[in-house]
């Protein structure tokens, strides 16, 4: 363990990892921070603390089986597929969906509720996409993930920010994802001959990879460009003598 | 009528616009219509409002809005001022060169530095983005 410690590829691992978890949960982190508002105030932090366990078991639980499963043949290519999707996904723009028809939870495990079965449907690319940096490596996993979790529950807004300053991040990390799919692919037992009669295989195909979200994602977010308009939650007005008139819409 | 707008986030850097705005009304042959506007990130994306309702997102971004604006409020209800407030969802520097083209303002009066300068340093501040964006004179308090 201490020697792995030392290793330059673990840390470059364990960036991945990290940077994978954090392009990638951001929602979740809102939908923990959301789901408990109509709590009373003194089950709030009870909620948000249940949710946040719950919803890390989880995501441990999910991202163990999904290295088990990567083992079997076939799966590791399926995985690969989609973790080229999930890349060229998180380049695209937001699309909006229609409101869905939800209630506001207003007891503490419906709150706890909402925030783990979020976190199951919206932490599968973000769990694929550790387990394949991770290559199959637990301990690698486990520091990842705990590393990860701290960062998921305060950094939305720090991403959202970066994002904003910086916009290539979101390519960066389009590529990442990319890069980990061709890794995953390389090590997809079916192509196993054919890597290693052609070692160059090891690290062009991973290089495509990426290239191929960025070109495909670049193409796909220039066909459907749309800019997001800021929307007007609350106008009001104060009148100089002091009055007030005002409403939200 | 001049429209004076002043974009804050609750700092006390974004406030101090707001002083200026108020010591600049004396110079003024009219007083300015003044705007203010705070711009909430929007933080619930698509896939969010598959699991929380549309309500209690827009409450949160409320309370948050009218938190970052109170101070600025404050200031203003004593002067006895007139004024209108906006809370906006979107990206700040383009929410609020949108809002400025929306209702046509003459001068967009800010603060250089937002919630805080060691995070300016990093990502650039919301200040300088506007004054390259917008359309007209914006004036930038230290």
């Amino acid at each position: 363990m201490l020697e792995m410690l030392s290793s330059a590829q673990f840390w470059v691992d364990v960036f991945k990892i990290i940077v994978i978890d954090l392009l990638l949960s951001g929602d979740n982190a809102v939908v923990i921070a959301l789901a408990c508002r109509n709590l009373p105030v003194a089950q709030r932090k009870k909620g948000i603390l249940y949710g946040v366990g719950g919803a890390i078991g989880l995501r441990i639980v999910l991202t163990f089986f999904a290295v088990s499963l990567l083992a079997l043949p076939y799966l590791k290519l399926i995985g690969a597929l989609l973790l080229l999707w999930i890349g060229i996904k998180l380049i695209l723009p937001e699309e909006e969906h229609g409101e869905g028809n939800i209630k506001a939870e207003t007891h503490l495990w419906g709150a706890v509720k909402t925030i783990i079965v979020a976190d199951f449907v919206m932490s599968l690319d973000n769990v694929l996409g550790v387990a394949a940096a991770a290559k199959g490596n637990v301990s690698l996993l486990v520091f990842g993930l705990l590393i990860s979790i701290p960062l998921i529950a305060w950094s939305s807004q720090l991403v959202l920010k970066l994002i904003d300053r910086f916009p290539f991040i979101i390519y960066a990390g389009g590529a990442l994802l990319g890069y980990v799919a061709g890794e995953m692919l390389v090590s997809e037992a079916l192509f196993k001959p054919l890597v290693e009669a052609q070692h160059s295989l090891h690290w062009l195909v991973p290089v495509v990879c990426a290239v191929l979200v960025l070109v495909v994602g670049k193409w796909l977010a220039a066909r459907m460009a749309v800019k997001a308009e800021a929307v007007h939650l609350v106008d009001g007005q104060v009148s100089s003598a002091g009055g007030q008139s005002g409403g939200s819409k | 009528m001049m429209k004076v707008m002043i974009p804050v986030d609750g700092s006390a850097a974004a406030n101090r616009a707001v002083d200026y705005v108020i010591a600049s009304v004396a110079w003024l042959k009219q007083a300015p219509q003044i705007h203010l506007l705070n711009v909430q990130w929007k933080l619930a994306s698509g896939n969010v409002k598959l699991f929380i309702d549309q309500e209690t997102i827009n409450d949160y971004y409320r309370e948050q809005g009218n938190a970052a604006l109170a101070d600025a409020r404050a200031k203003l209800d004593n002067t006895g001022l007139a004024y209108a407030y906006h809370i906006s969802i979107g990206i700040p520097a383009e929410a609020i060169v949108q809002y400025a083209k929306e209702q046509a303002v003459d001068q967009i009066v800010m603060s250089a530095h937002g919630q805080g300068s060691w995070s300016d340093l990093l990502l650039g501040s919301v200040a300088s983005k506007v004054a390259h964006l917008a359309q007209v004179p914006v004036l930038l308090v230290k």
